[in-house]
């Protein structure tokens, strides 16, 4: 097969992967069987198992991946439909804003201290707590490796989508703005489904929470960066 | 057979309104990548254009429905934009087998600490900020408020008389 053809047929593996994780999902609504880790895991498998070379695999998938910015754009709709949330509770929302930001560095930075990882791993550690696209803007400046950022975020995400609700009964969390918020910093686009799935007002604070840290992290992180070297 | 028809119809429509929506949203972020690049701009691209997006719906220079169809369904489809790559990490395959027990154990810690730490903080304020509301709006208009704070007690769940009651019923209602 020569390399054009390889390409496309990745596109359509990718493609395939992800719409059929996403079927499944409809019909069999279990945690573990969420497209965040079907998907990636059963396209992994098949690219790894077929033996593809990668930068055969992204030539095409690249596409894709571009759409991560228009995709950032995209995010300015939702600020603007919940502005009235957004006036209601300023205090309480930049708060989670930046205890999210601030406690997701800090707490990666003590524990690549701690564990003496390797600087490709702990650089891309940094970012791991806001959205992709905005991680994968900001992961530059920490000196952390796009590829390996986008996988420790998708890994963050699932983290707080299973653990979060075994740890909100053990610390009495009740009140659905906390939830949100929580969720929304701490596991981005994964804690947002699931904070949608606990209630519609849970969803729209964690989206809210999500986008706000994704955008503080990207403005703030040439600061935090100079402060960790 | 005519619905079936119709239906087909308002879906080709729709398909053709999304991708019309999605590629002025693809030039958008391109001409906005274009613009941080010629500024030298320490902000990436597509946050600038999420701030130009939103001042233009903000001053109702663009109304909400035409970003709508394209905005929810990039939005829904994140995850599919983020799998390459993260399929690109095969390059990085020696390294994770050797720190993979490490990075999990070090993220579950982490993730704890960022979502109980945010989760018990907002809590806090959130109790104290809702209670300024409360003494505004009764301070204001205390016969039309009360419906009001009953009104988002019952959205927020917050643990509250009012809801309280409501949790109740059931139970009352088994007993009796």
């Amino acid at each position: 097969m020569n390399h054009s053809a390889l390409g496309l047929f990745c596109l359509a593996i990718t493609l395939a992967g992800y719409f059929a994780s996403k079927a499944l999902y409809r019909r069999q609504r279990r945690v573990w069987l969420a497209p965040i880790i079907v998907a990636p895991v059963a396209i992994l498998i098949t690219v790894v198992s077929l033996k593809i070379d990668i930068s055969d695999y992204f030539s095409y998938t690249h596409y894709l991946a571009a759409m991560l910015a228009p995709a950032t754009i995209a995010f300015a709709l939702p600020i603007y439909r919940e502005r009235k949330l957004i006036k209601q509770y300023p205090l309480t929302l930049s708060l989670g804003v930046i205890c999210g930001l601030l406690l997701g560095l800090a707490s990666s930075w003590l524990l690549t201290k701690l564990t003496n990882l390797p600087p490709e791993l702990s650089h891309s550690l940094m970012v791991r707590s806001v959205s992709t696209p905005f991680a994968i803007e900001a992961t530059s400046s920490f000196g952390g490796i796009p590829e390996l950022t986008a996988m420790l975020v998708l890994l963050t995400g699932v983290i707080g989508m299973l653990i979060c609700e075994p740890l909100f009964k053990v610390a009495h969390i009740q009140s659905s703005i906390a939830k949100g918020v929580a969720l929304g910093a701490s596991a981005h686009g994964a804690g947002a489904a699931k904070a949608n799935e606990i209630g519609r007002q849970e969803g729209v604070i964690a989206s809210l929470t999500m986008i706000f840290t994704g955008i503080a992290m990207v403005l703030t992180a040439p600061v935090f960066a100079m402060l960790v070297n | 057979m005519a619905l079936l028809a119709q239906l087909k119809q308002l879906n080709i429509k729709h398909a053709c309104m999304l991708i019309l929506q999605v590629s002025a949203f693809c030039g958008f972020a391109w001409l906005c990548q274009i613009l941080a690049t010629y500024i030298h701009s320490p902000i990436p691209g597509s946050v600038i254009g999420l701030a130009l997006l939103l001042a233009l719906l903000s001053l109702k220079l663009i109304p909400e429905r035409s970003v709508e169809l394209a905005a929810t369904w990039l939005i829904g489809e994140l995850l599919l934009f983020f799998i390459p790559p993260v399929v690109a990490v095969i390059k990085y395959q020696a390294l994770l087998e050797h720190f993979g027990a490490i990075l999990i154990t070090t993220m579950l810690a982490a993730s704890t600490c960022v979502l109980l730490g945010t989760a018990f903080a907002v809590d806090k304020l959130f109790k104290f900020e809702h209670k300024k509301r409360l003494q505004r709006q009764t301070a204001e208009a205390p016969e039309h408020s009360l419906q009001t704070i009953r009104a988002t007690e019952k959205v927020l769940s917050l643990p509250t008389p009012a809801s309280n009651s409501t949790q109740k019923t059931p139970k009352e209602r088994q007993a009796a």
